[in-house]
């Protein structure tokens, strides 16, 4: 199979998921979960009045009709309104994406900017104190269930110390016309600090430990042994020749753990109270907001199969041991 | 001994691990933190789920710096209190339930026994020093000096008795029972209320021009007047259960309620005010005098203070529910306590991890929160190997469009969500234990998946399986018999990681209250500690489940790092 | 006492040994309790599990069911499938007024998705209501509502478990004069125009995990959004904090008779654009929210045939049937939109965020508003009620979660809270000394309601047992800490020209719960079982 055809086929295999995801998903939420206006019974509306509210959310058409409003939209990008927002759908959610991705971008970065050098040197000292103790710290920040994590950040620099502000985004009221304005600010950064390193810390195990173990593979071939013989500096060997020969396992995961992180950890959003997708998204299904839902799942489903995709080129072109399949 | 080569296959890995430092100290954590799942009823000093309440006779004295909680007066739960004379052969009565009588003379404090063990809810002096005591079941109990004298009324509990005179006193309680005491025959007669309703009358004093005033529930107020025998309803503006009520002799007043309610009249002749309460909760009994001093007491170690203008709260760091005052001078006591719930308590010898915000024990929800990580971490992690090692040898070996359509369904499994789905699992079933492990396993396994099918891809090319299927072994055969012993230590490698990765996710799900109700948590811990807002402050609250947790699956973790010794050869050579 | 109970409960435990075997009974059908999850609401699904102990101990089979608040409701109120169900209805102040709560017990409101769905019918109840609806004179009007609370009690169709505290803060170092209101706690409309500052900023900050649903007073179903949009929308009747109707955008509120009312506007009001606020804008106003399909108002505007405009600054209200509540609620809930901004729209209930036009008349003019994270006001001077406000403008800081909003108040972000502070953060406050702490009797309620429909609750004996088998002393004290009530009937006793003090009470004792199921011919079997 020639390698453009392989693409083809990979990309319209991707295509097909996520509409399988979105089909699923449609169905699930409307045959599944509570009727959307139930909420507003509390706010003393009678079922004759709930059923003018279905009616707007286009909710009393058939199914079938609905499935295929939905699709035909979809494919044109557009998700509807949102049914408590009453607002458009893509709207939120790309700016709920944009606050998830600025978070885990971030951490991530951090962690693997740490963690790659840093498992690269436990390797060299491989067997030392200082490689335990690197395993053992790795691995146990990755034990801790990050909501504990971020909660006794909270506690020790944010109540104790009072260091750090301990939820949302910015110090409110300000003024920000764009995204970017936004995010471009001491005080954002303020805000971002402990999150971004509770995330950072817990992702700090993988890409460390990845790092050590592929290099202590590495270290085995023979273009080592070469360089050994040719009487290079073991730093040299280490950093110019092992290093970049164990980075591809790094990348994948790299790229596999992007791929997942726009569907944000929610539970840091819980609890540093970050205004991302993850939370909105847990907030439409409680409130049956199948619009907003539905949308929210499709971009995190997207999200990840593209990233995989991309994993799949990116080992087809640097390994040419994986044939086209 | 010959072993077959499957079971030595299994046994590998275990001699594998006792090689390695790290996975024997996680073994040793992981069989400690099994046994502590297995035998968590006997480890745990208490029901985890009990709301740990405690009756004490609390006492509360008032120094320069504040209410301070003074010595306790045993187990049981005081009153009312009552003082006579003035200076020497001055002395308190303390009363309380199960026939408590405690005397208080300058200080110092001595037990009384007025032989009964009946619940006793009110005390009073005669001008001549009688005590009257009324109490549970109809009990009225007379002492005059060392003399004891019991006197039974029908069978309603006492909760107010007053002197009206030397010889002449008033009782009521529930069943709106009054009846007046002879004291020189210890005969009681009873006095019919001009109400009938069965209504519960609490407290009773003797106002400034000689008659009685009763207060009860609803609001009712009942004046009995001596002289005629007669009694007639009053209003004092408050529909609220009045639990007592306190009248100087020169007509001042204070009547305490439910609901913060303060009802103060200022002299005999004047009007009875509602006074505005800094908070609402039951204030249980009050005290007031002619120089402008009043303080009022009720639930939750409240004590109020009129300043002249308005009632301030007093801090008194009690949790205690007061229910009497004793004022002698400028000694002042407030007395209580009912059970009162043991809440947010710091660790002590009574409960090691500290108590949460209803008093239940948290080292007993630690020891029992490890059955569900355990159950769920292991259950899950066997569903999902299994699930995935069959999907990844299925897929692996047959290839084609089998493969295609695992290997499609493993991304699209990909693209969902974890916490997101659980949640719409929970919406369309009820919460479970079942759900959490479903929902753990649906979207765990296709890892699993991925990694034994591409390692299936490359066993199946070696010539033991090309042997294997020119000798005619079936396709079922080859899978189960002769690839899958070769993907038995990733498959191993893999459960331990799981098992780390299904823990923490249950503590996920639980931390966002989608665990299974009533059940017993770590993750359920920390989901009550942040619910409850109690966490900023109660440490003991959030760390020791944070801590289990991290040990656990660190433990499992540090076991899984052993095996990937076996699941990749090349790493053995350089260790 | 405890003496009386035991004695009580042996001479019953004999008694049923004679009458087991009397006569061929069946077990009574087990009873599933259905209530909210812990996260949603910690006392309601606390509270649960306290009946059904007590329940359990009465010999019947229970299991409690928590469930997703929207599930919840669908099954209570649209499928009506439940065997008793705790839940609660919030004290808005247009809740003041009886005729809501007693409507709860209706009958006629008995059909899937109305508000009776307990299924609890008495004839005698109904006629009451309708009485009571139609009656003008306030204190005739008492006399039934406080009989309709007798009448019903006894039936026990329904428990109210408890009133709880609306317990909210404020930093007593910003701002002074914040007057907590009942219902509404210290977001009412009053307290941002009574407020006065203490310091340097004269912006009031407000904090809350709620938002509005959105921002569009045609499509709006959210209490969320009106508390925030009738500060920039006048209405023609405010309540005031004692829930007095106070003429408002209307001058005078005058009834010609039953069924008329005449309103005459405030001289001099502009929009917020500059335009006059006139009678057009008013008839305008009721005739567009009569005509729309927005459902929310519908039980306000009931009552209304038509509305007239009769001079520049005049309206008539033509109602179809006197209706004591009009004036008050519907005057005091319904806003003035301005006609010229809003007569083009066809289809108001589809405008995106940036489409609504958000010009009002109102004490405070709209600035704007950033979902999920800010809302402000300004002061709006040209307003007829400017001299008495003290604050330049209104801030809303939307929160997370509770958490976050009591952090806030904590570190002096915002200066009041919107919504009620968690159990475990009121101790916290109290011990600030910034912070004042306010509790707020409320007078909506928390409720387990019976389907009176099924087994066992079809029978009046058995309710009234299992009512009287329920600690609620002991979760207003656990679970509430005491900042609460026992609930006595559905009109509230903070609400107290309604509310009738004297109804039979159901105090817990499981000895006379025994006993009122034996009189009515349960008895219990040899495994402790009840049965019929």
């Amino acid at each position: 199979m020639s390698r453009r055809n392989y693409l083809i086929k990979r990309v319209v295999q991707a295509l097909f998921s996520l509409w399988i995801i979105a089909t699923i998903l449609f169905f699930l939420f409307r045959m599944g979960l509570p009727d959307p206006t139930a909420a507003l019974i509390t706010e003393g509306l009678n079922a004759e009045q709930r059923a003018l509210i279905r009616a707007q959310f286009g909710l009393e058409d058939p199914l079938w009709k609905q499935y295929m409003l939905f699709l035909t939209n979809a494919l044109q990008g557009e998700f509807g309104t949102s049914f408590s927002y009453r607002a458009p759908v893509a709207e939120i959610v790309w700016e709920r994406l944009g606050n998830t991705m600025i978070l885990m971008v971030a951490a991530i970065t951090l962690a693997y900017a740490i963690g790659v050098p840093l498992g690269a040197w436990l390797s060299w000292r491989r067997g030392s104190l200082a490689d335990t103790l690197g395993i053992f710290v790795g691995l146990m920040f990755r034990s801790a269930p990050m909501f504990w994590t971020g909660m006794i950040a909270i506690l020790i620099f944010g109540v104790s110390f009072a260091l750090f502000p301990t939820s949302g985004m910015r110090t409110l009221p300000y003024d920000a016309t764009g995204f970017f304005d936004k995010i471009l600010t001491l005080d954002f950064l303020w805000h971002a600090i402990l999150p971004v390193l509770v995330v950072a810390l817990y992702y700090l195990g993988s890409p460390l430990l990845i790092m050590r173990n592929t290099m202590l593979e590495v270290y085995g071939e023979d273009f080592i042994e070469m360089a050994r013989a040719k009487g290079l500096p073991e730093r040299d060997i280490l950093y110019k020749h092992a290093a970049r020969n164990a980075l591809l396992p790094v990348v994948t995961q790299l790229a596999v753990t992007i791929g997942l992180a726009a569907g944000g950890q929610v539970v840091v959003e819980v609890v540093f109270s970050w205004p991302g997708l993850g939370r909105e998204i847990l907030n439409a299904v409680r409130t049956s907001d199948f619009p907003l839902a539905q949308a929210s799942f499709l971009i995190m489903a997207a999200f990840v199969i593209t990233l995989n995709l991309l994993v799949d080129f990116l080992y087809s072109t640097l390994d040419p041991r994986v044939s086209f399949r | 001994m010959t072993l077959p080569p499957f079971l030595r296959a299994a046994l590998a890995p275990l001699r594998l691990m006792m090689r390695d430092r790290l996975a024997v100290a996680g073994l040793c954590v992981l069989s400690l933190i099994i046994a502590m799942a297995l035998f968590a009823p006997l480890l745990s000093p208490h029901d985890p789920r009990h709301i740990n309440e405690v009756e004490d006779g609390s006492v509360l004295v008032q120094t320069p710096e504040g209410w301070v909680l003074g010595e306790s007066l045993g187990a049981v739960a005081l009153n009312d209190a009552a003082h006579f004379g003035a200076d020497i052969g001055a002395q308190s009565l303390i009363v309380g339930r199960e026939g408590t009588i405690w005397a208080r003379e300058s200080g110092h404090w001595a037990r009384l026994d007025g032989g009964t063990v009946a619940d006793l809810n009110a005390v009073d002096f005669s001008p001549e020093g009688t005590a009257l005591i009324a109490g549970a079941d109809g009990l009225i109990l007379l002492r005059d000096g060392d003399k004891w004298t019991e006197i039974k009324a029908e069978n309603a509990d006492l909760r107010g008795a007053a002197w009206l005179s030397a010889g002449d006193a008033l009782i009521v309680g529930d069943n709106e029972d009054i009846w007046r005491l002879d004291a020189e025959t210890a005969l009681i007669t009873r006095i019919n209320s001009p109400v009938g309703r069965g209504f519960s009358l609490r407290s009773v004093a003797l106002d400034a021009d000689g008659t009685a005033l009763i207060v009860g529930e609803r609001g009712l107020a009942i004046r009995f007047d001596p002289q005629s025998g007669s009694t007639a309803l009053e209003r004092l503006g408050s529909s609220r259960d009045l639990n007592h009520i306190h009248i100087t002799t020169g007509g001042t007043a204070l009547v305490t309620g439910e609901r913060g309610t303060l009802l103060r009249r200022a002299a005999a002749d004047a009007a009875w005010v509602t006074d505005p309460a800094p908070d609402t909760r039951a204030l249980r009994a009050g005290y007031i005098d002619d120089t402008g001093t009043a303080i009022a007491v009720g639930r939750n170690g409240i004590i109020m203070e009129w300043d002249g203008a308005e009632w301030l709260l007093s801090p008194t760091e009690s949790e205690r529910h007061l229910r009497a005052l004793l004022v002698v001078g400028e000694d002042r006591l407030a007395l209580g306590s009912d059970r009162f719930v043991t809440r947010l308590a710091p660790p002590s010898r009574e409960h090691w991890f500290g108590t949460d915000h209803l008093g239940r024990d948290l080292f007993s929800q630690n020891m029992h929160g490890s059955q569900i990580a355990l159950l769920v971490g292991f259950l899950g992690a066997a569903l999902v190997v299994l699930i995935g090692t069959n999907v990844g040898l299925v897929a692996g070996y047959f290839r084609g469009r089998t493969e295609t359509i695992l290997m499609r369904t493993v991304d699209i499994m990909y693209g969902i969500p974890f916490e997101p789905f659980a949640l719409i699992l929970v919406l369309l079933f009820q919460p479970s234990l079942m759900i959490v492990i479903l929902a753990v396993s649906l979207l765990t396994w296709r890892t699993v998946a991925r990694l034994i099918r591409s390692q299936v891809l490359t066993l199946r090319e070696r010539p033991f399986v090309k042997a294997a299927r020119v000798a005619g072994a079936s396709d079922l055969r080859i899978m189960y018999l002769h690839i899958f012993p070769n993907v038995l230590p990733l498959v191993f490698l893999e459960l331990a990681i799981i098992v780390g990765v299904s823990i923490i996710a249950e503590a996920t799900l639980s931390f966002l209250g989608l665990g299974p109700p009533q059940s017993i948590s770590w993750g359920g811990i920390l989901h009550d500690a942040r619910l409850s807002g109690a966490w900023r402050t109660a440490w003991w609250w959030n760390l020791p489940p944070g801590i289990l947790i991290m040990t656990t699956v660190l433990s499992v973790f540090f076991i899984s790092r052993s095996l990937e010794v076996v699941a990749n050869p090349r790493l053995r050579a350089r260790e | 006492m405890r003496m009386t109970k035991l004695l009580g409960s042996t001479i019953l435990l004999a008694a049923t040994t004679v009458a087991f075997g009397a006569a061929a009974q069946t077990r009574v059908a087990p009873i599933e309790i259905y209530t909210t999850t812990q996260s949603y609401d910690p006392i309601r699904y606390e509270s649960a599990y306290i009946i059904a102990d007590a329940w359990r101990d009465l010999g019947l089979e229970v299991e409690v069911r928590p469930m997703e608040f929207s599930t919840l409701l669908d099954r209570f109120y649209t499928e009506q499938d439940f065997d008793a169900t705790v839940l609660g209805w919030s004290g808005r102040t247009d809740r003041l007024d009886p005729q809501f709560f007693l409507g709860t017990l209706d009958s006629r409101q008995a059909d899937p998705g109305a508000n009776n769905p307990g299924g609890y019918a008495n004839a005698d109840y109904d006629a009451l209501f309708d009485a009571q609806s139609g009656e003008f004179n306030i204190e005739a009007r008492r006399d039934i509502v406080h009989e309709m609370q007798d009448l019903y009690k006894g039936d026990a169709p329904m428990a109210v478990l408890f009133h709880r505290d609306e317990v909210v803060g404020y930093n007593h170092t910003t701002f002074t004069n914040l007057n907590a209101m009942a219902g509404e706690g210290l977001y009412s409309e009053w307290v941002p125009m009574e407020a006065q500052p203490l310091g340097e900023r004269a912006t009031l900050r407000i904090g809350g995990p709620q938002e509005p649903d959105n921002l569009n007073p045609l499509a709006s179903t959210s209490v969320w959004g009106w508390k925030w949009m009738r500060m920039y929308y006048d209405r023609l009747v405010r309540l005031s904090p004692d829930v007095e109707p106070v003429p408002w955008a209307a001058a005078s509120v005058d009834a010609v008779d039953e069924v008329t009312i005449d309103v005459t506007l405030r001289e001099g009001m502009n929009f917020h654009d500059g335009k006059p606020v006139t009678a057009e804008d008013v008839a305008f106003t009721f005739n567009y929210y009569m005509g729309s399909d927005y459902s929310y108002f519908n039980a306000y505007l009931a009552p209304l045939a038509s509305v007239e405009v009769t001079g520049d600054l005049s309206v008539r209200f033509n109602l179809t049937e006197p209706s004591a509540p009009f004036a008050t609620i519907t005057l005091s809930q319904i806003p003035i939109l301005p006609k010229h901004l809003w007569e083009g729209i066809e289809n108001p209930e589809e405008l995106t965020p940036e489409q609504i036009p958000t010009v009002g008349s109102g004490p405070f003019v709209y600035e704007r508003y950033d979902r999920g994270e800010y809302m402000s006001l300004r002061a709006n001077d040209a307003h007829f009620y400017k001299e008495n406000i003290g604050v330049d403008g209104v801030e809303f800081v939307i929160y997370a979660d509770a958490e976050g909003v009591f952090t806030g108040l904590q570190t002096g972000q915002i200066d009041m809270t919107a919504w009620r502070m968690e159990p475990g953060q009121i101790p916290l406050a109290e011990g600030n000394e910034n912070i004042t702490v306010v509790s707020v009797p409320d007078f909506g309620y928390f409720h387990i309601t019976y389907n009176t429909r099924r087994e066992p609750f079809d029978d009046r004996a058995a309710r009234r047992a299992l009512t009287m088998a329920m600690d609620r002393e002991r979760m207003v004290n656990v679970l509430l800490d005491g900042r609460g009530e026992v609930g006595g009937s559905v009109v509230a006793p903070v609400n107290a020209y309604w509310h009738n003090p004297f109804v039979e009470r159901f105090e817990y004792d499981m000895a006379a719960a025994r006993a009122e199921l034996e009189a009515a011919g349960y008895s219990w079997d040899s495994d402790g079982r009840l049965q019929r």
